[in-house]
């Protein structure tokens, strides 16, 4: 063969080769749903220890509770390991029944010794979570005691007060009452550790996914469980990729390379409304944006200068600018969706009022003042923006970043002026917000517990008093109420300058239907995805 | 000199009469041989614009560099008449933020330069000078710092600092003073044996007196074109401390962080990051070009 006709060919190879490639469009598998999320929060697989957002949707697609909610109504409490649940006289014990017939995905029965022994393991591990449960008087030596099983399908949980009855079983369906598989757990124990260094990195559950692999900051592989008790996944795998930029996941949505993008930005959502291939979707979340202002700050403890502040953010614009699509304004604690929300906002931007406000204070020309920031695009534009209002009314806001390990660690030791900042509620009863919002039982420098309240220095026994009843009302109606008056005048008062509730949006490709958005990040749910072909 | 004597002539006098006359002339040479190279020349006049932009910035910009315009109707416009460059994602003109953001890299170059030259000479010449013991200890030390990429090491030290535009100063003046030291060393090393040393050691100099007044001045120009180089490298670095977030912070217009804040938009809103970007370029390049014309005058062996 000459050199010119080799030359021929291989441009002819060449050119097949170009020619072949160019139909084949990226797409995923049918039977494969593909999310790109920032999933370097994940930390732990273990129901025990997981409080991220990112683990805690992988457990709840892959885990079951005792009891559910239903997402649309979460008042609609209903079992799902637990057949049935009684309260004794005295609103103290739970006794629940199992369902029978159910099994793990390692194939072994479930009986009431897997829901019993993971309580107990969650009180003993005593990791992050673990004070949902422990808030009941329950501790690592008196756990063994209060839960108890009390026959192969039935349990016994005892608590030191009568709560709520609803509180106990909203904890319940936090990620830390997830139900995991002792034999599998136990067979893998090593130095009593209740097999936590092994389900760290591994899956003994029951729920509708196996986790099949995780690798940090890579992949989050789940597999359909076939021994699943309830309907099958359509899907055989559902794979969630790290993509921390929201541009990318855009770029890599709209290619047809991923399913769904989770960390669409303000403008990606925008510019993807107009593709034909995309829908976006969205759902309430329950958390909330706020600003926390330190009453040790001999300025911002004035009563006058704390309302000031509310009256010094633009609200409307934030939510319908720089975090449109993301955000709602919402001013009171508990967020709309929860038990006794308030959904009033009496602020709005009004630099005349909070001028009058800030003379009536003694400080007519303002003052100085820092802002510890977490330098996320969206915290800091909104600190940014916030920052351009208060300059209005002569408030000079200077914004210190810092990573969230920066910026949460100073806001713990309450060494900061003011701290922006989101707060997701660990469970769904109204006391998870009002317990960190409003009551502060003990403000000295070294309390045991350190709720916001507590962060931020504010010393209120009246309302503390006020919460603590709240937990122990047994009638639904009346507790709410309780929850309105606490969050009216807490709108009031507070030193939290609480901005917006958060709207999880999710990119989805057209074809892909049935992903559930919950109110917490556990409801998040894609049991139920469909592919249309 | 004599009224009839222009003052060019005087200049460049075979004779000076003075040694002030001695050096303008010297530097009235470097003057006109420098202006011969055109680069060097957009160079020095891309190194005067950012100058002037720095000390007008108030007059020249337009708007307030950190606070917006309404977020409602000003975020995210493109570059037009009102706003040359278009506006950011807080309704801040982009063209204001870049003049004023001049004063900030100027602000680090000079620093760094004013901080890590005289480190470098002083190691380099004390080394060169002396030797033996005191030459290994100070020369490895400077091998220490050679052995990490600078960006590395700068991130390294900002992180132990924290973040800020003067740690960041700090940080570059730390890691870019070795390689002054090892040309000053070099340079030392030729001429600490010359003659004219050894004649000022026999008149009773002290080592002191004779790194200071004969050595270091010797060193001084091909120092000087070595930082001249390095000024594109110190901006480029400043910006790369910017844009992850530990250099200059919020809402100081820090071309690098700007940069960082515009990734987000760059698909759709291009002008965001674009026009910081080019603004680091520009300037790294005329350094650049300052730094191969100086070179080409003030390096005694390249002009051979």
């Amino acid at each position: 063969m000459s050199y010119i006709t080799k030359q021929i060919a291989a441009a002819f190879m060449a050119s097949a080769i170009g020619l072949a490639s160019v139909p084949v469009q990226a797409q995923t598998p049918p039977d494969t749903l593909i999310q790109a999320w920032q999933i370097d929060d994940v930390i732990s697989l273990d129901p025990a220890e997981v409080f991220e957002f990112t683990a805690s949707e992988v457990l709840g697609n892959s885990y079951q509770p005792l009891v559910g909610y239903d997402v649309k109504d979460v008042s609609d409490i209903f079992g799902v390991i637990a057949e049935s649940w009684e309260v004794s006289e005295d609103g103290k014990t739970f006794t629940f029944t199992i369902k029978p017939g159910l099994q793990f995905a390692s194939g072994n029965p479930i009986t009431a010794a897997d829901p019993v022994f993971s309580l107990q393991r969650a009180v003993k591990l005593d990791k992050s979570p673990a004070f949902i449960l422990t808030q009941f008087g329950l501790n690592a030596e008196n756990v063994d005691q209060m839960v108890r099983q009390t026959g192969d399908m039935t349990m016994e949980l005892e608590m030191d007060k009568a709560y709520a009855p609803t509180l106990l079983l909203y904890c319940l369906t936090a990620t830390v009452g997830f139900v995991v598989d002792k034999e599998l757990v136990m067979s893998h124990e090593a130095d009593g550790d209740f097999g936590y260094e092994w389900l760290k990195t591994n899956y003994a559950g029951s729920g509708a996914f196996t986790i099949r692999d995780w690798r940090a900051n890579e992949v989050i592989v789940l597999e359909r469980n076939e021994n699943f008790s309830g309907d099958a996944s359509p899907m055989a795998r559902a794979i969630y990729r790290h993509i921390p930029e929201g541009s990318t996941q855009r770029l890599l949505l709209e290619k047809g390379d991923i399913d769904i993008a989770r960390n669409l930005g303000a403008e990606e959502i925008i510019a993807l409304a107009d593709n034909a291939d995309i829908k976006i979707e969205d759902g309430i979340k329950g958390s909330i944006y706020y600003m926390g202002l330190n009453q040790k700050n001999e300025n911002l403890m004035k009563p006058e200068v704390r309302e000031a502040m509310k009256y010094l953010v633009d609200y409307a614009t934030i939510a319908d600018t720089i975090m449109k699509g993301k955000v709602k304004v919402h001013q009171a604690f508990l967020p709309e969706g929860f038990l006794g929300a308030l959904n009033d906002n009496p602020y709005a931007l009004n630099v005349e009022k909070a001028k009058e406000l800030l003379a009536a204070a003694d400080l007519p020309d303002g003052f100085t003042v820092t802002m510890d920031t977490r330098n996320t695009p969206e915290i800091t534009a909104m600190a940014e923006a916030i920052q351009q209002t208060m300059a209005d009314a002569g408030i000079k806001m200077e914004l210190i970043p810092g990573d969230g390990q920066q910026t949460l660690t100073k806001y713990r030791a309450r060494n900061h002026d003011i701290y922006i900042g989101r707060w997701g509620p660990d469970y769904q009863d109204p006391h998870t917000n009002a317990d960190t919002f409003a009551r502060n039982p003990d403000n000295g420098d070294d309390a045991a517990s350190k709720p916001l309240a507590w962060r931020n220095a504010w010393d209120i026994p009246e309302m503390t008093k006020q919460a603590d009843a709240a937990v122990l009302e047994k009638d639904a109606k009346a507790r709410a109420d309780m929850y309105i008056a606490l969050q009216q005048e807490h709108q009031k008062v507070s030193p939290f300058v609480i901005m917006f509730q958060e709207i999880e949006v999710l990119g989805i490709r057209k074809d892909v239907n049935g992903f559930i958005i919950g109110p917490s990040f556990n409801d998040n749910s894609f049991r139920q995805v469909t592919k249309s072909e | 000199m004599s009224a009839g004597v222009s003052r060019r002539d005087w200049l460049l006098s075979e004779q000076p009469a003075s040694r002030r006359q001695a050096k303008l002339g010297q530097a009235y040479r470097t003057w006109v041989q420098l202006r011969r190279n055109k680069l060097a020349m957009v160079g020095l006049g891309i190194v005067l614009v950012l100058v002037l932009a720095a000390i007008f910035a108030d007059v020249i910009a337009p708007y307030d560099p950190l606070s917006g315009g309404d977020l409602r109707t000003a975020r995210l416009l493109p570059p037009s008449w009102a706003h040359l460059m278009g506006t950011d994602d807080q309704a801040r003109d982009i063209f204001s933020r870049i003049v004023h953001g001049s004063r900030l890299t100027l602000m680090v170059v000079a620093m760094v330069a004013v901080i890590a030259t005289p480190i470098g000479l002083a190691v380099g010449t004390t080394a060169g000078y002396f030797g033996g013991w005191v030459d290994t200890v100070l020369m490895r030390i400077t091998d220490i710092f050679l052995a990490f990429p600078r960006l590395i090491l700068a991130l390294a030290f900002v992180a132990a600092l924290g973040p800020g535009i003067e740690n960041a100063i700090i940080a570059i003046a730390i890691t870019s003073w070795p390689p002054y030291a090892r040309l000053a060393r070099a340079e030392t090393l030729t001429i600490r044996n010359a003659d004219y040393i050894d004649a000022i050691r026999l008149q009773g100099a002290g080592s002191g007196r004779i790194i200071w007044g004969h050595v270091v001045p010797l060193c001084m120009s091909s120092v000087i074109v070595r930082v001249t180089l390095d000024m594109a490298g110190i901006i480029l670095t400043a910006a790369g401390l910017g844009f992850l977030g530990l250099g200059a912070q919020p809402p100081q217009p820090e071309w690098g962080a700007m940069i960082a804040s515009g990734r987000r938009f760059i698909i759709d809103f291009w002008w965001v990051a674009t026009m910081p970007g080019i603004a680091i370029f520009v300037v790294s390049l005329g350094f650049n070009l300052l730094g191969d014309g100086l070179r080409d005058v003030l390096d005694p062996k390249a002009a051979q």
